[in-house]
């Protein structure tokens, strides 16, 4: 008890007498000050009944650090998504047109919230591809259950789902509208308007393939 | 009391225009108030709703009216111009060559503003973006103004006068007709390939359904209140906010012929009348009521919206109603007496109470805020105390007493007590504005037309009839009233709320005592000036004309500084930091789409 160790009886207080503020008369009568507050109320009425009214209101996105009404007036105006936003998921294509997907499952098994679901299909008896790779026959994500972690993208090891379409789901009313198939994942563009990648991808039979194949295995 | 029926249909006529305007320009001050304040705090707004106008349905609009003032002033002139003789053609002159000049650059400068946001499109905007700044074409018409008006003074009187007259009237009108036609067939012909044309409403629907919402809303009554009290209230709160106007004139006495037996022809109005009097017979004055007492009616009746709120807060059965309504009607006491008060003082100067020859007295020689200066500080304060809103609302603080005297009200019931605090502002603004602000006057216009004269000296002097001068008076006084019904609103989304003992002491210690010191020191002002010498009236009735000058001066370059701020050009500062602004710049900026719905 750290109190039995000081003496009783009232303790001084020690304290700074504070000065009480000097209120001169333009204090007092409050008028001054009432009419520096209405001058700002009206320099930001006028400001922004004039920007308003003549189409000058700042844009949003462009000139935010302006004063002024900064308001996004959505749905009828919307700021485009960050760079890194996680939009929307798409399926890229490869240059036939076919989905880079190989179903290997990866991203299905990486799926936090088990969205994403694979049905494996094999590629037709004299197909290059037959043997190497498969392709998805139905590649459904449930986007109502998506998390948006992105764990899908990271775990995709041939660039064949992204994340940057810079869309978000469209709000519909029933949960089975949420269910995206494969030909509309495929049917979104990236930001930049294509359907592809950078990523290059070497198509067994091109001059560009590695060489490994089915008659050279080393 | 011997009313034929003419007088009763005028009398009834006024009456209705008198609460009209109280009740339309306090609906106004509710879409008003939510407008204001989005506007003050940086915000959109109601602005939503939008009405579609098909493309043709736009362009008539634009264009009829247009085609019917085109020929209607034309014609006028016209017909009447060979009537007019000496001063009467002068003055029309004058006034249609000033408008042509006004409708010109205005015209221009509306065209140029499109331009600049829309960009050049035929060679008429390549003509007016060539002018570059359009505040040179403000510039030009000020002063063109200026120069025709110089013209005019320097040959007055001469041949060349006479010349400039004929020009300024009929070439005048048909620049007019010109410049009118030219702007609605631009308007008309630039929208021609929009599929339809959107009007945004800016939120007026809002009042609207506001209203309709109200009626439907359910009525209800706490099941152990008072219910007659409790139903009564509203109507005590709302009727005397809404007739306390009858003893406002909102214009100057009208002047109509008299048949034999003395009873008023509406169809011979008065071309023009003399500067100073009232025409004793044929007298119509533009107020409700002509009282003797006056502005002791308006107090009277303003006093009894108290019981309302009293009423309202007994009625209800809550404890916090109850607190509300002694809170109001403590505060409306105390403000009354203020409010009585500081008029006192102006009431030994005017020497009346009557407020339409308190607007006489101010017309002859200054307005009220330059004779009672403090009483308009005062009797601002304490209206806006007697409105109970913000920064005096502690009847109806919901932090503290939930919604105060009408937490049990609902429904139209509620919407009454809600737009009575809306009448209330209007009516103080116009008791304000014809007390203080000298109601339908106009710096140096009289009844008999403008005459600007400072003393003895006269610069200029031109008769108006007299339906114009007295129309000028009525938008003069809805003008004043207006401004000071935006400037309570101003107030009202600056000043924090007071707390309730410094309310009191404000009205007690501070208002009331403050008032009667400015009655004894404009009594003993009275008293000198009427034992002073003959010099000093004169020399106060130069200073008089002073301060209309002052008035006219401050009207004119607020309104030049108006027009400079609206032309004046925006330079934004753009921030390309985040990938965001990056997308938004790529895409010409932030991607605007109209509603679907």
């Amino acid at each position: 008890m750290s109190d039995s160790t000081l003496p009783l009886g009232p303790r001084k207080i020690v304290g700074k007498p504070v000065p009480r503020p000097k209120r001169g008369p333009g204090v007092q009568t409050y008028l001054p000050e009432i009419a520096k507050g209405l001058a700002i109320t009206m320099r930001h009425f006028f400001r922004n009944t004039k920007e308003m009214a003549l189409g000058q209101r700042n844009d949003p996105s462009l000139e935010a650090i302006e004063d002024g009404v900064n308001t996004v007036s959505y749905p009828e105006q919307r700021r485009p998504y960050p760079y890194r936003f996680r939009g929307v998921h798409r399926l890229t294509h490869r240059e036939d047109g076919s989905p880079r997907c190989v179903a290997c499952l990866c991203c299905s098994t990486a799926c936090p919230s088990q969205c994403i679901y694979i049905e494996a299909g094999e590629y037709p008896e004299g197909d290059p591809r037959r043997g190497y790779e498969r392709f998805p026959k139905r590649f459904v994500i449930d986007e109502l259950r998506c998390v948006f972690c992105g764990f899908c993208v990271e775990a995709c090891p041939c660039d064949a789902i992204r994340m940057d379409t810079g869309m978000h789901a469209a709000p519909y009313d029933s949960r089975d509208q949420f269910i995206y198939e494969r030909d509309l994942l495929m049917g979104f563009p990236g930001r930049d308007g294509t359907y592809t990648t950078q990523n290059p991808r070497h198509e067994p039979g091109d001059p560009t393939h590695p060489g490994i194949d089915r008659d050279h295995p080393h | 009391m011997n009313m034929d029926w003419v007088e009763f249909g005028l009398s009834a006529a006024k009456a209705f225009a008198v609460v009209m305007f109280a009740m339309n320009v306090a609906v106004l001050l509710t879409w008003a108030d939510r407008r204001q304040g989005a506007m003050i705090q940086d915000r959109v707004g109601p602005n939503r709703a939008v009405a579609w106008i098909p493309t043709k349905v736009a362009q008539a609009l634009a264009v009829l009216p247009a085609l019917g003032v085109a020929a209607a002033l034309p014609a006028y002139v016209k017909l009447r111009g060979a009537e007019l003789t000496g001063s009467a053609e002068v003055g029309a002159a004058l006034a249609v060559s000033q408008l042509a000049i006004f409708w010109v650059w205005m015209t221009a400068l509306v065209i140029a503003g499109r331009v600049a946001r829309r960009g050049v499109r035929n060679s008429f905007d390549a003509f007016l973006a060539g002018l570059g700044d359009p505040r040179r074409i403000f510039y030009f018409g000020i002063g063109a103004h200026a120069v025709s008006l110089a013209l005019g003074a320097y040959y007055r009187g001469t041949e060349t006068g006479d010349a400039l007259t004929s020009v300024g009237l009929y070439g005048g009108a048909a620049v007019f007709a010109f410049a009118v036609l030219f702007g609605a067939g631009y308007a008309a012909y630039s929208i021609r390939n929009e599929p339809r044309i959107g009007l945004r409403l800016v939120g007026l629907l809002h009042p609207a359904a506001d209203g309709l919402k109200t009626l439907f809303k359910e009525d209800f009554i706490p099941p152990r209140a008072d219910r007659l009290l409790h139903s009564l209230a509203p109507l005590i709160a709302f009727f005397p906010a809404l007739v306390v106007l009858a003893v406002v004139p909102f214009g100057d006495t009208l002047c109509f012929g008299v048949d034999e037996s003395g009873s008023i022809q509406l169809t011979e109005l008065m071309p023009v009348v003399p500067a100073t009097g009232v025409c004793t017979e044929g007298a119509v004055p533009l107020g409700v009521l002509d009282l003797n007492v006056g502005v002791l009616y308006f107090f009277a009746l303003a006093g009894t919206g108290i019981v309302g709120a009293a009423l309202a807060g007994w009625a209800s059965d809550n404890k916090f109603s109850l607190l509300g309504g002694l809170r109001a009607a403590s505060q409306m006491v105390s403000y009354e007496v203020t409010m009585g008060l500081t008029l006192i003082g102006a009431f030994m100067i005017y020497g009346t109470l009557q407020v339409d020859d308190m607007i006489r007295w101010q017309a002859e020689n200054a307005w009220g805020i330059f004779v009672q200066p403090f009483a308009f500080v005062m009797f601002f304060a304490a209206a806006v105390a007697e409105s109970k809103r913000i920064p005096f609302d502690l009847p109806e603080g919901e932090s503290e007493i939930v919604a105060g005297y009408f937490t049990e009200y609902s429904g139209m019931k509620f919407a009454m007590f809600f737009f009575s605090e809306y009448i209330a502002v209007v009516t103080s603004s116009a008791l304000i504005a014809a007390v203080f602000l000298g109601g339908w006057h106009l710096p140096f216009v009289n009844r008999a037309g403008i005459e600007i004269a400072i003393g003895e000296t006269v610069f200029f002097s031109q008769q108006l009839p007299h339906l114009l001068v007295v129309l000028l008076g009525v938008v003069g006084f809805v003008g004043k009233t207006i401004l000071l019904c935006w400037l309570q609103l101003t107030i009202r989304w600056t000043l924090p709320r007071f707390r309730y003992d410094q309310l009191m002491k404000l009205g007690w210690r501070k208002l009331l005592p403050a008032s009667l010191v400015n009655i004894l020191a404009t009594g003993l002002l009275v008293l000198l000036v009427q034992n002073a010498d003959p010099r000093v009236e004169k020399a106060l009735g130069t200073a008089g004309d002073l301060t209309m000058a002052l008035v006219a001066i401050a009207g004119l370059f607020a309104f030049v500084r108006l027009v400079l701020f609206l032309l004046e050009p925006t330079t934004k500062r753009r921030l390309l930091a985040t990938s965001t602004a990056q997308f938004a710049a790529a895409m010409g900026g932030t991607p605007t789409s109209r509603m679907q719905a």
